[in-house]
């Protein structure tokens, strides 16, 4: 089930529309991330790249548009009061687990310890037996540097902890696609380095990633690709070194200005 | 004490009948405050509407006039529309179940408000890893929401419970032979009501014991992973 045919994109969204009331936030925008892709989504605040995250795993329903989840499309459908909705919940469900996330709160569950916040979802979706999935959080604790806080509760961790605890979390799931939302701005400064070299590795080792960040060195350094998100709609996107030595829209090289002094 | 022992029969018996009934009508409670509070949480605007008219009425009727009404009234309802439809003659509440149903339904109005706010307490962002994660909603509620709402209800639900242990003794005003009833009737036989009154006192006081440690117990299974304030 997770072989996918080798010529479809591990993640793909096409034309995705998100209004919230009157606003329209997502404005037609498309994107596909093939096997090993980093890409950085940078914009503003309020340009609507965290929204855009939360459409692809329909954290947010869109307004309209598709999301292919390696070549299989998120079914679709309109209510009867017109309203865009998923046709069938259970394969959601079933793609969601295919997308690993990480918030900018990190979201780790509160009654749990660390090692049971990483084997929740592989015991519980994915039906793993239990030491099996604990023997594969074990190793990804071991990756990610925190294996030694393994029965720690989330709250007596710090936030850099929490975070990277949530990404071997989202990595439990062996997702096609990790979805990072702003994950590094909620962490006080001297904390936000050991999430990002995690995620370096994570790139250096292949996975595909979308990284929703403010970030600039990592997107710059790390990413294959840089979409910019301005109200709504992909700006400029191409590849980080060419996009940030020589932007071609000014509204990118205005917000370079701003965020990179 | 010579006079207890003679009547233990009948205090243990009415003794028995309040445990029953206490937790038969918790039983009932916490489902109608799950579903209460699910009602309320919900973006179902009828079934906020009920949930809302539900909590009001509950909570601003005396549990005595509820008792009297579900218990009378209902008799008096229950055999006018069995005359009317001819397809019962003559239908009896028993004083049980009158009593389990009534305090369970009043109850489940204060559990609601305890489940809705334990509920609210859970922060968002951990059902929505949930979410993420593929968790159907059946395993969201079971694995991530259950689990961290009981420790914040707990302190409510404690609070709610020990309030209807002690409401239970409103049904022998509808002859149900509970603690109260059975002491009553003995206490006045012997004319020793001081001597009855006293010994059901100490039941009561047991019985609250009881929960309280249960409680604690289940508080300290709960509890883990919670940060409160008074941990320091």
């Amino acid at each position: 089930m997770s072989e996918a045919a080798g010529d479809h994109a591990a993640l793909e969204v096409v034309d995705l529309h998100k209004s919230f009331g009157e606003v329209e936030v997502i404005r037609g925008v498309s994107m596909s991330a093939h096997k090993g892709d980093v890409i950085s989504i940078l914009g503003a605040s309020g340009s609507g790249k965290s929204t855009f995250l939360r459409c692809i795993n329909l954290l947010e329903i869109p307004t309209s548009g598709d999301v292919f989840v390696a070549g299989e499309k998120i079914r679709m459908m309109t209510n009867s009061r017109g309203r865009y909705q998923p046709e069938d919940i259970h394969q959601v469900e079933r793609l969601r687990a295919r997308l690993g996330m990480v918030f900018q709160s990190f979201n780790l569950w509160s009654h749990m310890t660390v090692i049971e916040n990483v084997i929740e979802a592989p015991v519980h979706v994915l039906k793993i037996p239990k030491a099996e999935a604990v023997e594969q959080a074990e190793a990804l604790l071991q990756k990610v540097g925190i294996l030694e806080r393994k029965d720690y509760y989330p709250a007596q961790l710090s936030g850099g902890q929490q975070q990277r605890v949530a990404i071997a979390r989202g990595l439990a799931m062996n997702p096609e696609v990790m979805l990072f939302d702003e994950p590094t701005s909620a962490l006080d400064p001297e904390l936000v380095g050991e999430v990002l070299k995690v995620m370096r590795d994570l790139a250096d080792e292949g996975r595909t990633m979308l990284v929703v960040t403010h970030e600039m060195g990592f997107a710059r350094d790390v990413s294959s690709e840089v979409v910019f998100l301005h109200e709504g709609k992909v700006e400029e996107q191409g590849e980080p070194r060419q996009m940030f030595t020589d932007p071609n829209s000014d509204r990118f090289r205005q917000f370079l200005s701003r965020t990179m002094q | 004490m010579d006079l207890i022992l003679e009547y233990q029969d009948q205090l243990l018996s009415g003794t028995w009948v309040t445990i029953k009934l206490a937790l038969l009508s918790l039983l009932f409670a916490v489902f109608f405050g799950l579903i209460g509070a699910w009602a309320k949480l919900s973006k179902n605007i009828v079934a906020q509407k009920i949930a809302a008219a539900y909590t009001a009425i509950v909570r601003g009727v005396p549990d005595l006039v509820l008792i009297l009404l579900v218990f009378f009234g209902g008799q008096e309802l229950a055999n006018s529309i069995g005359t009317l439809t001819g397809l019962w003659e003559y239908a009896e509440i028993s004083q049980f179940a009158a009593g389990v149903g009534t305090i369970g339904v009043v109850f489940g109005g204060y559990m609601t408000e305890t489940f809705r706010g334990a509920i609210l307490a859970i922060p968002k962002g951990q059902i929505e890893a949930g979410v993420a994660c593929g968790m159907s909603r059946i395993t969201i509620f079971r694995r991530v929401i259950w689990p961290q709402m009981v420790v914040y209800a707990l302190p409510g639900f404690s609070n709610n419970w020990l309030v209807q242990i002690k409401s239970t003794a409103l049904v022998s005003v509808i002859g149900l032979q509970d603690v109260v009833y059975n002491g009553f009737v003995a206490g006045r036989s012997t004319r020793q009501l001081f001597t009855f009154m006293f010994a059901v006192l100490m039941i009561y006081l047991v019985l609250t014991a009881i929960s309280d440690s249960g409680l604690r117990w289940l508080d300290k299974k709960y509890s883990k992973g919670i940060v409160r304030s008074d941990d320091g």
